[in-house]
C-alpha cells in the first residue's frame, strides 16, 4: 500500500493501482470515457486529467498513471475543469446532438458529462460526420457518427471476447471503429461492445424505441440459460422485460454476458407463452380452470409406482425439492429424473465414485489462478461462453498454458499458444486413460498415490492403455499423449474443464472418472487453481443434482421411464419444463413412449412438441417471475427474486407442486424460503445458507472430496464405414437447451440447425456451404443446411441439438458417435 | 573569415562521403571504418562503451535531445529474455532529411554504430525501422549490412569476441506517428501504430515486452567516432563548451544553398545561414525560421545569434529538434506557413486521443478561415487555448504540432490580427 493525498484527503491505495483506481476506491470520482475496469488502461479520452504536485503541476491522465508514495493529487482545479470542458467541446464538434432519438440518452457518459460540466454553448463549430449506420445484423446497431473513439468496444472484443470483430481504421479525424473490410458486423453477437459503449454508437436493436432508459426499473437476476450462473440486470417497464443492462460490478464476470444472456430474454414476455391450463377432451386440448386441471392431475398422481416424473434443471432448488417430495412422499414413486438421465451422470455417478461427492472440486474463479488449463472439447466455449471469456483472459493476460483435447477444433484453439489435440470422436476416455498411463509410466504421479484407494486396480487396468496402443485408435500420436501428461503433471497448478449436457453423451460417468484420476494421480486437487470443473449444462443442473432429483437404486432413470411408458408399467408421466421430444435422443422412441403412456402431464412455458401431446398442460413461470435459488456449475448458490409479476393465470412450479401435495393430502411448505432452510440443513455444503443471506450475497456450497481411483471403461471404438461420416452432436454457441429457441436474439443469429463439415469431405461429396443436404442414419433422416468450416476434421460432421424444426434426435439414438451419410 | 572556419571544421559523419554516390564498404574500411568496433570488442567492456557515450555528452539527434548514455543506462540488465535496439529511421517531419542524406552517402557508419550500441547494451537482435519512401537509403543499408556480414562484423560470434548480432531492416508502411518510439514499436510488432502509455518506458518494456532502446540514425552513427577519438575529443567538436559533437543541419527555404551540412553543434543561427547556406537568396531578407523540423516554434531575427544547441534554443522558446531548418523570407505569410504545417499534423494524427484527433483539425479549420479572410474576433484566444489543451494529448505529436502555432502567437500575433481585422491575407499575391 502507498500513502497519497487526493484532493487534500489522506488516503491509501495498493501499489499497483492507477490514480484513477485509487481515487475511485476512496470515493473520488474522476470523469472518464475510455475506462472500463475489466480492460487495460487506454488513456485516450483525456477527460481524467489530474494535477500531481510532484509533476510540476502538469496535467496527467489518472487512468494510466500509477500511484507512487506521497503523491499529492488534485482532481478538480479550475484549470482541469477548463481542460475537461474543452475536451467535451471538441467531442461535441462532430457528435450529433440527436439525444431525443438516441436510446442511450439518460445512460450516456457524454451526455452526463456535458451536463455535469455545463457545456451549454459550444464555441467550436464543425461539420458532423456522415457515416453510414450499420444495420446489417438484427442485434447490434453501429452508428459511427456518435462514436467518441474510446475504443472500449474494440478492446473488449479483443481482450475478453477474443473475437476481434472491431478495430480502429483510418487515422486522424477520419478514424473510426470498423469491421474487417469495412463490412457489417458479423461476430458472436455477445453484445459486450454494447455494454461498454459510453455513447449511443452501439445499441441493442431489439430494444430500439422500446423505452427511455430512465423509465426502466433495474431488476437484478440470474441468467436462466447455462450453468455458469451469470448475474443479470433486467430492464423492466410495464411489467415487461425489455432489455438487459450492464453493471460492471455484477458477478464474478463483472457484468460480462454472452449472446443468450444479453439477447435471449424475449421468451419471458413472449406472446407464445401459455396463459391457461389446458385439459384434453375429445382429443383436443381445451382451456380449463386451475382447479379443474389440478383435480384431474391429482387424481392421476394417485398411482404409486406407476407414476413417473421428468423434471427440468431450469427449475429452482426449491421447486425441484418440492417435486421430489411430491413424488416420494405423496405419490409414492421413486421414478424421477432429469436431463435425459445421462447428462448428469458425470456428477451423479462419476464424481460420486471418484470424489465421493456429486459436485466439482474447483470453481470458475480457479481459471484465473491456475498455470495450465486442460480443456476437454473446444465446445466448452460454446456451452459456457462466459467461462470461455475467463479462459480467454487467463491465456491472454496471464499467459497460462492451454491444452485441449477435442474431436474438433474451435474458438479456444485460436488463443495464443493454445494446443489442440484433435482425436477421433468417441475416444475421449481412451485418450484420458492413456494420459493416466503415461503419468504412471513416466513417474509423474505424486509419491503418495499408491496409498489412494483403487490404485492397484487402476494401475493394472491401465496396462491396456499405453500411449502407443491408444494412439492407433484415437488418432493422436503417442508423443502427443505423453506431452499432455508431462505438461499437466509438471504444472504447478492445473485445472481440468469439461462440459456436460444432453448433447455430450460421451461426457459420462466413465469420462469423469478418467478425468478425476488425472487430478488424483498428480495431486492437482484441493488447491487453489487446481481441480476439475465439470461444466453443467443448464442454469440449475448442479442444483438438480444437489437436490437429489435423480433416481436412486429403487427408481427408474429417464431412459427406463420412457421404456416403461412404452410397455405400460408407467401409466402417468409428469413432465415439468423438459421437452424430451426435441432434446432427448431417439425422437421416435420418445414419441412412441409419450403416445403410449396413459396420461401425460406437462408443466411448461410454451406449447412445446411434448406439451402438445399432453393430457393436461399447466402454464408455468419463467425464472423472471419467481423466487428461489439456482446453483451454478461451481456450486455458487444464488437467490433470484421476481423481476416482473407473473401472469395472473400462470403458476410457478412451486405453486403447482404445492397445490398437488395439498390435494394429495400432504403438508405443503409455507414459503419457498422456509423450504430452503430445510434444504440448507439437509444438503451437503449448503449449511447456514438462507434466502436472507443469499439475497445479500451469493455463497459457495462447500465440496468435500474423498478421492478414489476408479477404473474407467472406454467405449468401443467406432469403426468407420466407407462413404459414411461420423456425426457428433452438441451445443451451438448461441443456444442452450431448447429454451433459447424462444429468445429472439439467439434465433436471429442462429435460426436453424445445420450440419457442419470439413472442407475436404465437402469437396469429396461435391457439397457446398449453404447447400441443403439430407443426413441419414440408421434411425432416420433429416434435411439440414451445410456449413463448411476449417475447424472440423475430415470424416466428422457436427449437428447441434437445440432445434425442434430440425431435431437431431431424428437421426441420433443417443450413441456418442453416429455414422451418417450425406446426400444432396 | 566564415568560409575559412568551415574549411577547418572537423567532420565525423560526412568525413567518408563521396560526391554523388554511396561510399563503398571497402572505402569505408580503408579510411578507418569498423576500427572502433574491432577495438571495442577486443579491449572494452560493454559498460566502458556505455560510459564513453555518457562522457561524450551525446544528446539524442532524433528531436528530443535526451542524453543517449542515460537512455541506455535505463535498460535493466537483470531481466530474463532478449533486449532490443531499434534504429528509428522513420524520418518524416517536414523540413528534416538528414538521415536520408547520411544513409544514401554512408550507411556503414550506422551499421558500425549500431553494432557498438548493441555490444554496449547486450543486444543480439537489432532493427532498423526505415521510412517507406527511403527506397535508396534502404537499398544502401541492405548492401552495407550484407557487406558487414561478409566481413564478419555482424552475425554469430563477431571477430571471435563471443558477441553476436543480427540486424534486420524493416521498411515501414509509412506514417509520421511511427517516428514516436512506442508507436514505432507497435508498428514493428505488426499492430496499429498508436503510441503506448508510458510508463512502462520501452527501456523496461518495449518490443514484445522486452527492454528496448530506440535511437535515431544520426545518434547511432556518431558512436564509432566517440569510441575512435574518445569522448573528450568528440565533445570538443562542438562550437561551444556546453555543446557536444557535430550536428547534421538540413536547411531548406529561402537561402542560396539549401543543403544538409555537418556543422559543430552550438554554431550560431546567423552563422549557419550566412556561412554554409551562402546567405539569403538575392532579394530575400530573413523573417523567421523553423529551427528543428516542423514541430518546433519559430525563431525570428531576434534569435540570429542564438547558438544552435539544445539548451540555448530551448531558452529562446523553441527546440533544436532534428536540426531541420526551414528559412522564411519577408514574403512569407506566417499564417499560411503555419496552416501548411498544421494540415500535415492533422492528417498524421493517429486518432487515438481526443485533443489531437479533434483538436488539430479544428485548429486547421480556424487557420483556414483566418487565411481565407473570415477570421473572427475570438479566434486568437481559441488558438491559445488549444496550444494549452493539446499539451494534454497522449503523446508528443499534438504538442509538437502546436509548436508552430505557439510561435505564430508569440512572434506574429500582429500578422494574425491583421488577417482578422482586414478580413484578408495581407500577403495575397506576394507568396513566393
Amino acid at each position: 500500500m502507498v500513502n497519497l493525498t487526493i484532493d487534500d484527503k489522506q488516503v491509501t491505495a495498493p501499489k499497483t493501482a492507477t490514480i484513477y483506481e485509487a481515487a475511485k476506491m476512496n470515493g473520488v470520482n474522476i470523469p472518464i470515457l475510455c475506462h472500463d475496469k475489466k480492460l487495460k488502461p487506454f488513456g485516450a479520452c483525456r477527460m481524467c486529467l489530474v494535477e500531481v504536485e510532484q509533476m510540476k503541476g502538469r496535467q496527467i491522465p489518472a487512468c494510466t498513471t500509477p500511484v507512487t508514495e506521497g503523491m499529492i493529487i488534485r482532481t478538480s482545479t479550475p484549470d482541469i475543469v477548463k481542460a475537461r470542458k474543452m475536451v467535451l467541446e471538441l467531442l461535441l464538434l462532430n457528435h450529433p446532438l440527436d439525444c431525443p432519438v438516441c436510446d442511450k440518452a439518460g445512460d450516456c457518459d457524454l451526455q452526463n458529462l456535458t451536463y455535469e460540466y455545463k457545456v451549454d454553448t459550444n464555441r467550436f463549430v464543425d461539420e458532423k460526420f456522415h457515416h453510414e449506420i450499420d444495420y446489417n445484423n438484427p442485434l447490434i446497431e453501429r452508428d459511427m457518427n456518435r462514436c467518441v473513439l474510446c475504443g472500449k468496444c474494440a478492446r473488449i472484443c479483443d481482450e475478453i471476447v477474443s473475437f476481434g470483430a472491431l478495430t480502429f481504421i483510418d487515422r486522424g479525424i477520419e478514424t473510426k471503429i470498423g469491421c474487417e473490410f469495412e463490412d457489417g458486423l458479423n461476430c458472436e453477437f455477445c453484445g459486450s461492445c454494447i455494454s461498454v459503449c459510453p455513447v449511443g454508437s452501439l445499441l441493442a436493436r431489439p430494444f430500439k424505441f422500446k423505452a427511455r432508459f430512465w423509465s426502466l426499473t433495474k431488476q437484478k437476476s440470474v441468467c436462466g440459460y447455462c450453468g455458469t450462473g451469470c448475474n443479470l440486470t433486467l430492464g423492466v417497464k410495464d411489467n415487461k422485460v425489455l432489455t438487459t443492462l450492464y453493471d460492471e460490478n455484477q458477478g464474478f464476470h463483472k457484468g460480462q454476458l454472452c449472446v443468450r444472456g444479453r439477447f435471449g430474454y424475449q421468451f419471458i414476455n413472449s406472446d407464445k407463452r401459455l396463459t391457461s391450463p389446458l385439459v384434453r377432451r375429445n382429443g383436443r386440448l381445451i382451456e380449463a380452470s386451475w382447479e379443474e386441471a389440478l383435480e384431474v392431475v391429482a387424481a392421476r398422481l394417485k398411482g404409486g409406482n406407476s407414476v413417473a416424473a421428468l423434471g427440468s434443471s431450469r427449475l429452482t432448488n426449491e421447486e425441484l425439492t418440492l417435486f421430489k417430495k411430491l413424488m416420494l412422499e405423496n405419490v409414492g414413486s421413486s421414478n424421477f429424473d432429469h436431463s435425459a438421465g445421462y447428462a448428469h451422470s458425470a456428477l451423479t455417478s462419476g464424481f460420486a465414485r471418484s470424489f465421493g461427492t456429486t459436485a466439482s472440486p474447483a470453481s470458475i474463479l480457479d481459471i484465473q489462478k491456475t498455470d495450465l488449463l486442460f480443456v476437454i472439447k473446444t465446445d466448452s466455449y460454446e456451452t459456457h461462453p462466459v467461462i470461455g471469456f475467463e479462459i480467454n483472459m487467463a491465456v491472454k493476460n496471464r499467459g497460462i498454458k492451454l491444452n485441449i483435447i477435442s474431436d474438433k477444433r474451435g474458438k479456444l484453439s485460436k488463443l495464443p499458444g493454445a494446443n489442440t489435440f484433435v482425436h477421433k470422436p468417441g475416444s475421449e476416455v481412451s485418450v484420458l486413460n492413456a494420459i493416466a498411463k503415461s503419468i504412471l509410466d513416466d513417474k509423474l504421479a505424486v509419491g503418495s498415490v499408491d496409498s489412494v484407494q483403487g490404485y492397484a486396480e487402476l494401475a493394472e487396468a491401465l496396462k491396456a492403455y499405453t500411449p502407443e496402443a491408444v494412439s492407433a485408435l484415437c488418432g493422436l500420436t503417442a508423443e502427443d499423449i505423453k506431452k499432455i501428461a508431462r505438461e499437466y503433471a509438471s504444472a504447478d497448478k492445473a485445472l481440468i474443464l469439461f462440459p456436460i449436457g444432453q448433447g455430450y453423451v460421451s461426457h459420462n460417468q466413465e469420462m469423469s472418472c478418467a478425468v478425476a484420476n488425472l487430478s488424483i494421480l498428480t495431486g492437482k486437487l484441493g488447491k487453489e487453481g487446481c481441480g476439475v470443473l465439470c461444466m453443467s449444462e443448464k442454469n440449475n443442473s448442479q442444483g438438480a443434482v444437489d437436490m437429489g432429483f435423480f433416481p436412486r437404486a429403487d427408481g427408474m432413470n429417464a431412459q427406463q421411464i420412457l421404456d416403461a411408458c412404452k410397455n405400460g408399467s408407467v401409466k402417468t408421466l409428469f413432465v415439468a419444463g423438459e421437452n424430451p421430444i426435441v432434446s432427448y435422443p431417439d425422437k421416435s422412441k420418445v414419441t412412441t413412449a409419450l403416445e403410449a403412456v396413459e396420461f401425460l402431464i406437462v408443466s411448461e412455458l410454451f406449447m412445446t412438441e411434448t406439451a402438445a401431446m399432453a393430457d393436461v398442460v399447466l402454464p408455468a413461470c419463467s425464472f423472471a417471475e419467481k423466487d428461489g435459488t439456482f446453483t451454478s456449475t461451481d456450486r455458487r448458490v444464488q437467490y433470484v427474486s421476481p423481476s416482473i409479476r407473473k401472469n395472473s393465470n400462470c403458476k410457478t412450479d412451486f405453486e403447482i407442486f404445492s397445490a398437488l401435495i395439498s390435494k394429495l393430502g400432504g403438508q405443503t411448505p409455507v414459503s419457498s424460503s422456509l423450504l430452503f432452510s430445510e434444504i440448507s440443513s439437509n444438503t451437503d455444503g449448503y449449511a447456514g445458507m438462507t434466502h436472507v443471506s443469499l439475497r445479500k450475497e451469493s455463497a459457495f456450497a462447500s465440496v468435500n472430496v474423498k478421492p478414489k481411483l476408479i477404473v474407467p471403461k472406454a467405449s468401443a471404438a467406432v469403426s468407420s464405414e466407407p462413404g459414411k461420416l461420423a456425426m457428433v452432436t452438441g451445443s451451438a454457441l448461441y443456444h442452450s437447451g431448447t429454451l433459447s429457441q424462444f429468445g429472439e436474439g439467439p434465433m436471429h443469429v442462429c435460426p436453424e440447425a445445420y450440419v457442419e463439415m470439413s472442407r475436404k469431405d465437402a469437396a469429396n461429396l461435391k457439397i457446398h456451404d449453404k447447400d441443403i443436404v439430407t443426413v441419414s442414419s440408421p434411425t432416420g433422416s433429416l434435411k439440414l443446411n451445410v456449413k463448411v468450416t476449417a475447424r472440423i476434421p475430415e470424416g466428422l460432421v457436427f449437428v447441434p441439438y437445440h432445434f425442434s424444426a430440425a431435431p437431431v434426435n431424428a437421426i441420433w439414438d443417443g450413441a456418442p458417435v453416429t455414422m451418417v451419410s450425406l446426400t444432396k | 573569415m566564415l568560409c575559412f572556419r568551415i574549411l577547418f571544421m572537423e567532420q565525423v559523419l560526412f568525413k567518408h562521403n563521396r560526391p554523388g554516390r554511396m561510399t563503398t564498404f571497402d572505402e569505408y574500411r580503408s579510411e578507418g571504418g569498423f576500427v572502433a568496433l574491432a577495438r571495442a570488442l577486443a579491449g572494452m567492456s560493454p559498460d566502458e562503451v556505455q560510459q564513453a557515450v555518457i562522457d561524450s555528452g551525446m544528446r539524442g539527434r532524433g528531436g528530443a535531445g535526451f542524453p543517449t548514455g542515460k537512455k541506455w543506462s535505463f535498460v535493466p540488465r537483470n531481466l530474463p529474455g532478449p533486449r532490443y535496439l531499434i534504429c528509428n529511421c522513420d524520418e518524416m517531419e517536414p523540413g528534416t532529411y538528414k538521415d536520408r542524406v547520411l544513409l544514401e552517402r554512408n550507411p556503414h557508419l550506422l551499421v558500425e554504430g549500431m553494432a557498438l550500441a548493441c555490444y554496449a547494451l547486450g543486444v543480439q537482435h537489432a532493427f532498423i525501422f526505415i521510412r517507406r519512401g527511403y527506397e535508396q537509403a534502404a537499398d544502401n543499408l541492405r548492401l552495407a549490412v550484407a557487406a558487414a556480414h561478409g566481413a564478419g562484423f555482424l552475425g554469430e560470434n563477431v571477430r571471435g569476441s563471443g558477441f553476436s548480432l543480427e540486424l534486420d531492416i524493416h521498411q515501414s508502411a509509412g506514417r509520421y506517428i511511427c517516428g514516436e518510439e512506442t508507436a514505432l514499436i507497435n508498428a514493428l510488432e505488426g499492430i496499429r501504430a498508436n503510441p503506448r502509455a508510458k510508463p512502462p518506458f520501452p527501456a523496461v518494456k518495449g518490443l514484445w515486452g522486452q527492454p528496448t532502446v530506440v535511437n535515431n540514425v544520426e545518434t547511432l552513427a556518431n558512436i564509432p567516432s566517440i569510441i575512435n577519438g574518445g569522448p573528450a575529443w568528440w565533445k570538443g567538436l562542438a562550437a561551444t563548451p556546453e555543446a557536444a559533437g557535430t550536428k547534421l543541419f538540413c536547411i531548406s527555404g529561402h537561402v542560396v544553398r539549401p543543403e544538409c551540412f555537418e556543422l559543430p553543434l552550438g554554431m550560431k543561427l546567423g552563422e549557419i545561414i550566412d556561412g554554409p547556406c551562402g546567405g539569403m537568396r538575392p532579394g530575400s531578407t530573413f523573417k523567421a525560421c523553423i529551427p528543428g523540423g516542423a514541430s518546433t516554434p519559430y525563431l525570428t531575427k531576434l534569435h540570429w545569434d542564438v547558438p544552435m544547441d539544445f539548451d540555448p534554443v530551448a531558452k529562446a522558446g523553441s527546440r533544436l529538434g532534428t536540426g531541420g531548418i526551414i528559412v522564411f523570407d519577408q514574403s512569407t505569410c506566417m499564417v499560411a506557413a503555419t496552416l501548411n504545417l498544421i494540415r500535415f499534423f492533422a492528417r498524421e494524427s493517429c486518432g487515438w486521443c481526443t485533443p489531437c484527433r479533434e483538436g488539430l483539425p479544428f485548429v486547421r479549420h480556424i487557420l483556414e478561415r483566418i487565411e481565407a479572410g473570415q477570421g473572427q474576433a475570438g479566434d486568437i484566444d481559441i488558438l491559445r487555448e488549444h496550444v494549452r489543451l493539446l499539451n494534454h494529448a497522449f503523446c508528443a505529436l499534438a504538442p509538437g504540432a502546436m509548436g508552430p502555432v505557439d510561435g505564430l502567437l508569440n512572434h506574429f500575433e500582429d500578422e494574425l490580427q491583421e488577417h482578422i481585422t482586414a478580413q484578408r491575407c495581407p500577403f495575397e499575391g506576394t507568396h513566393s
